[in-house]
């Protein structure tokens, strides 16, 4: 994986949001890894719906498409791919830089 | 967690729109909290739908904006609830559900769900479904309003128009057993003992032709005002009032079990009021006038018929 930045482009008026959405967003990749851990699917299924929701809303189409993707994959019961989204959502936080417009 | 997502998003106007948001998910009710206030409007948030119910019920808002998917009650079962009890049918509820989630619009409908919005939310579409709804209210509670005015103008006309005839206490009586106008006259096709009551001015021709006619009426106007008012103490009704003389009835419209007793009340309080204006009348036109009475029971056989008279 490359340590490239990810720019996010989020409204200005949603400034002061960002801080508190982003530190959910990282106690959700927590969440997301117990319930995998613990194997409870519908708690990944809630995770996944609630993170395509919010994401888009804010201007995180990442996020929202993550999200499809855990909840597909937890009712599908995919664990090697939900594996694989959650590395991808905990990478993409990590990397991510937001300009506000 | 921010003040926004956390509390409540206040605007200075006393007379701001108010909005619930419920959502479980703090960042989206922080958002759509922001949003709304933009635009000027007052929004509260409600983390679980039992905390909605509670703050519906102490302050109604003007719109609630309901995730579907939350813990506790859903979405659904507040919309169902809102939407079944009278004082909340009328609050406009527009629920989130997700894009694609075709089930759940139907469902939403069924709850009686006035609206719905997909998530990811996008502003402008939050916007226009929520301008939209805040007109429809604005104009239902306009109309309610007119309709309330106009309900309580035509009481007051039937109270006007009864108050000629009735005492008002005896009105406001009808108007209360009443609502549809009927339910007091319902019974009229029954045989009901009337007790009637006449009264008339003695010396009233003698008056009509020494006193001009522009100030009989004055005068008229004078012994009517004293006898209706000795009439409407006592709950009767005024059947006529003609010339000189006025018909007053008891036991009707609604029953008095005393209707005798209070007519011959009335009689004598009827002497009594009119006595210092006869003599006023005396010193100022040196006419000796005074009223003659006569209550009898009507509607029943000649042999059961009470009448006594006095002046």
């Amino acid at each position: 994986m490359s340590a490239q930045p990810i720019v996010v482009t989020v409204a200005k008026d949603l400034e002061d949001l960002i801080p508190t959405f982003m530190k959910n967003r990282s106690k959700e990749v927590e969440a997301l890894r117990a319930a995998l851990a613990a194997g409870n699917m519908e708690q990944l299924r809630q995770l996944g719906h609630r993170m395509k929701g919010v994401g888009n809303s804010y201007g995180f189409e990442l996020v929202s498409t993550l999200g499809k993707q855990i909840e597909d994959g937890a009712k599908a019961g995919d664990r090697a791919g939900l594996e694989a989204r959650i590395a991808e959502y905990a990478d993409y936080l990590a990397r991510v830089q937001i300009v506000y417009e | 967690m921010s003040d926004l997502a956390s509390g409540r998003v206040a605007h200075a106007a006393q007379a701001a729109f108010r909005v619930l948001v419920v959502d479980d998910d703090p960042d989206m009710a922080g958002f759509l909290a922001l949003l709304l206030a933009q635009q000027g409007m007052h929004a509260d948030i409600a983390a679980d739908g039992h905390v909605a119910l509670e703050m519906i019920a102490a302050a109604p808002p003007d719109l609630v904006l309901l995730d579907v998917q939350m813990p506790g009650p859903s979405g659904f079962d507040i919309c169902r609830r809102l939407k079944s009890e009278d004082s909340t049918a009328l609050l406009p509820v527009v629920l989130i559900t997700a894009l694609e989630d075709h089930e759940s619009r139907v469902r939403g409908i069924e709850a009686g769900a006035d609206d719905f919005l997909s998530k990811p939310v996008q502003r402008e579409e939050l916007l226009a479904r929520v301008k939209t709804l805040r007109r429809l209210h604005e104009t239902r509670k306009e109309l309610e309003g007119r309709r309330l005015a106009a309900e309580v103008q035509a009481k007051e006309a039937i109270r006007k128009a009864f108050s000629r005839y009735l005492s008002p206490r005896l009105a406001e009586r009808v108007l209360r057993e009443s609502p549809d106008g009927e339910a007091v006259f319902r019974n009229l096709s029954e045989r009901t003992a009337v007790v009637a009551l006449f009264a008339d001015l003695r010396g009233f021709t003698r008056l009509s032709e020494t006193v001009p006619v522009s100030r009989i009426v004055p005068m008229l106007n004078e012994f009517f005002t004293e006898l209706t008012a000795a009439a409407h103490d006592h709950e009767g009704t005024v059947f006529s009032m003609a010339g000189d003389s006025l018909l007053v009835g008891f036991n009707v419209p609604v029953p008095q079990d005393d209707a005798m007793t209070r007519a011959v009340t009335t009689a004598r309080a009827m002497i009594e009021r009119f006595a210092p204006v006869a003599a006023r009348w005396k010193r100022e036109h040196g006419l000796a006038a005074g009223i003659g009475i006569l209550a009898s029971v009507l509607h029943q056989s000649p042999a059961s018929t009470a009448h006594s008279t006095c002046h």
